[in-house]
């Protein structure tokens, strides 16, 4: 009972959902047995079918009545007060740093802390062996894609982001003809140069 | 010889003018820029180079040496994946060592500056306004600070640090439409006039024993992909559509199907609007993704096409532009 992870969870609701071919099933059954996880999904399947297919656990009718009346109630809330656009380009007071400012000080401070630290690797990066030479398709031009969605959250200081890898390749492409731009050179070359796309 | 041109160079550093402290006017914003342009062609540096925001940070160190008219530079990435960068003019490089591949591309965008600026439809200064901010001292060089202050809100500001002597830029933030930093370029060290080794930069760019790829990417029109824009987008011009092939969907999972890449820009900031024949598979979800940095996405279904905006500016403007595409064929 302690084996985990024995049978996909789309295998287990094939086989609630009566599509597994015979042989197959008899080793689902098999390995949900030996596995206490697979055991509690496929009751957890069991329940959800049975609430699906139940006449009683359907909505009743004083279910609808609720949604009835919270509907009403909503529709007799007061508008929610529409934030107005600003007219104006809001005039920030230029002659102060923004807000944020510090924190990329900071940032700043780190990437000295991590050129002193990785500086040593110098030009000799450029002179290393064959010994590294790897399967990586690391170039942006070449990068592979990845399955058919593949986001991934990842928490920031902003909160979270969502990472999609087909993005990361179009940032790359933007990165590599977007330059169009008079602080192209040189802080927008080096600026796209320096950033590494995540799914490089 | 190029020894020699650097050295020369770093004795017409010295003599560099001092530039104005003040300056509002469009023919000043346009000496702002063509002086910024200058200070990069005209500089010799080493340095490291810092990009951070709210999605991450990356280094590079930098060299660049140049006579006004050749550049050579060379950025070496300090985090993430090892690479470095060799560019000579609009010939860019990307070496991975790991891999032992090479990326040959040309870009072009590279080459369009300062005839941007002197294109009689130039209008730089149309949407952003210089304002002059003091002086800042940054990476121990002594900096004026300058903002482009956008005319309107489809497009970011920039706070710049020039280098006094030289124009340099040395220090660039990206402000979103509140001021706020969304991301920030800058050499944390910097040695302006540096002594550089051309001959060895100039043989970082050697591709021996790198297997060369070259991007499949092909110069198409919109028109000829049978796209087209029911509004422009306020200061946004065409500077190119390009097909890609295999470039950006490549592997096993990847389609055939090719994308294009339509690229505006306002002078300043860039979007790069992709299209692509929609796939279920793939293309699940539409609207906003916030990759962090300055750089926003958008993606938008047309009826079978899958259309995603990428570029520096707020997402309204992502959206004027995803929200104009049209199908004429």
């Amino acid at each position: 009972m302690e084996k985990l992870n024995s049978i996909p969870r789309e295998q287990v609701s094939d086989l609630v959902d009566d599509h597994l071919a015979d042989d197959v099933c008899a080793q689902a059954f098999e390995a949900i047995l030996g596995d206490g996880e697979a055991l509690q999904t496929w009751h957890t399947y069991q329940v959800i079918g049975d609430v699906l297919r139940s006449a009683e656990l359907a909505p009743t009718r004083s279910d609808l009545a609720f949604w009835e009346r919270l509907q009403c109630k909503l529709e007799d809330e007061p508008a929610r007060p529409v934030v107005k656009e600003v007219e104006e380009f809001p005039s920030v007071d230029t002659s102060l740093a923004s807000a944020n400012a510090s924190v990329f000080r900071w940032k700043m401070a780190a990437g000295v802390a991590s050129f002193a630290f990785v500086g040593v690797v110098g030009m000799s990066l450029w002179a290393q062996s064959d010994q590294f030479r790897g399967t990586q398709m690391a170039a942006q031009a070449v990068v592979a894609p990845s399955a058919p969605v593949a986001l991934v959250a990842a928490d920031t200081s902003s909160g979270t982001m969502l990472r999609d890898a087909r993005l990361d390749e179009l940032m790359a492409a933007h990165r590599q003809l977007g330059g169009h731009s008079a602080l192209q050179v040189p802080a927008g070359f080096m600026r796209n140069a320096t950033y590494e796309g995540p799914a490089r | 010889m190029l020894v020699g041109w650097v050295m020369a160079m770093c004795g017409l550093l010295a003599q560099a003018p001092v530039l104005a402290q003040s300056v509002a006017t469009e023919s000043s914003l346009n000496a702002w820029l063509l002086r910024v342009h200058q200070a990069a062609r005209q500089s010799v540096y080493t340095g490291t180079f810092v990009v951070s925001s709210s999605g991450g940070m990356a280094s590079a160190r930098i060299w660049h040496v140049c006579d006004g008219t050749e550049q050579l530079e060379r950025v070496e990435s300090l985090s993430g994946t090892p690479r470095a960068i060799f560019r000579n003019n609009d010939q860019v490089v990307t070496f991975f060592p790991q891999s032992r591949i090479a990326v040959a591309e040309v870009r072009e965008s590279l080459g369009l500056f300062p005839n941007l600026l002197k294109s009689n439809d130039s209008a730089i200064g149309n949407f952003y306004q210089l304002k002059a901010l003091g002086n800042e001292r940054i990476a121990g060089f002594d900096a004026d600070v300058f903002q482009l202050v956008p005319k309107d809100q489809l497009r970011y500001g920039y706070r710049v640090w020039n280098e006094k002597r030289t124009g340099l830029i040395i220090q660039l933030q990206t402000l979103d439409l509140n001021g706020r930093v969304l991301e920030q370029s800058a050499f944390s060290e910097l040695q302006l006039g540096a002594v550089i080794n051309v001959a060895k930069l100039s043989r970082s760019g050697n591709t021996d024993g790198y297997r060369v790829v070259r991007p499949d990417l092909q110069k198409t029109t919109a028109e000829a992909q049978g796209w087209t824009l029911q509004r422009a987008v306020d200061g946004f011009k065409p500077m190119g559509c390009y097909q890609r092939g295999a470039v950006v969907q490549s592997g096993s999972e990847g389609s055939a199907q090719s994308t294009m890449q339509w690229v505006f820009s306002d002078g300043v900031a860039t979007v790069s609007l992709f299209v692509e024949a929609f796939d279920a598979r793939r293309h699940a979800r539409e609207g906003a993704t916030d990759m962090g940095g300055a750089t926003r996405t958008l993606t938008r279904r047309i009826d079978n096409w899958w259309a995603t905006a990428v570029g520096e500016v707020p997402l309204v403007t992502l959206s004027a532009f995803t929200q104009a595409l049209e199908r004429k064929k």
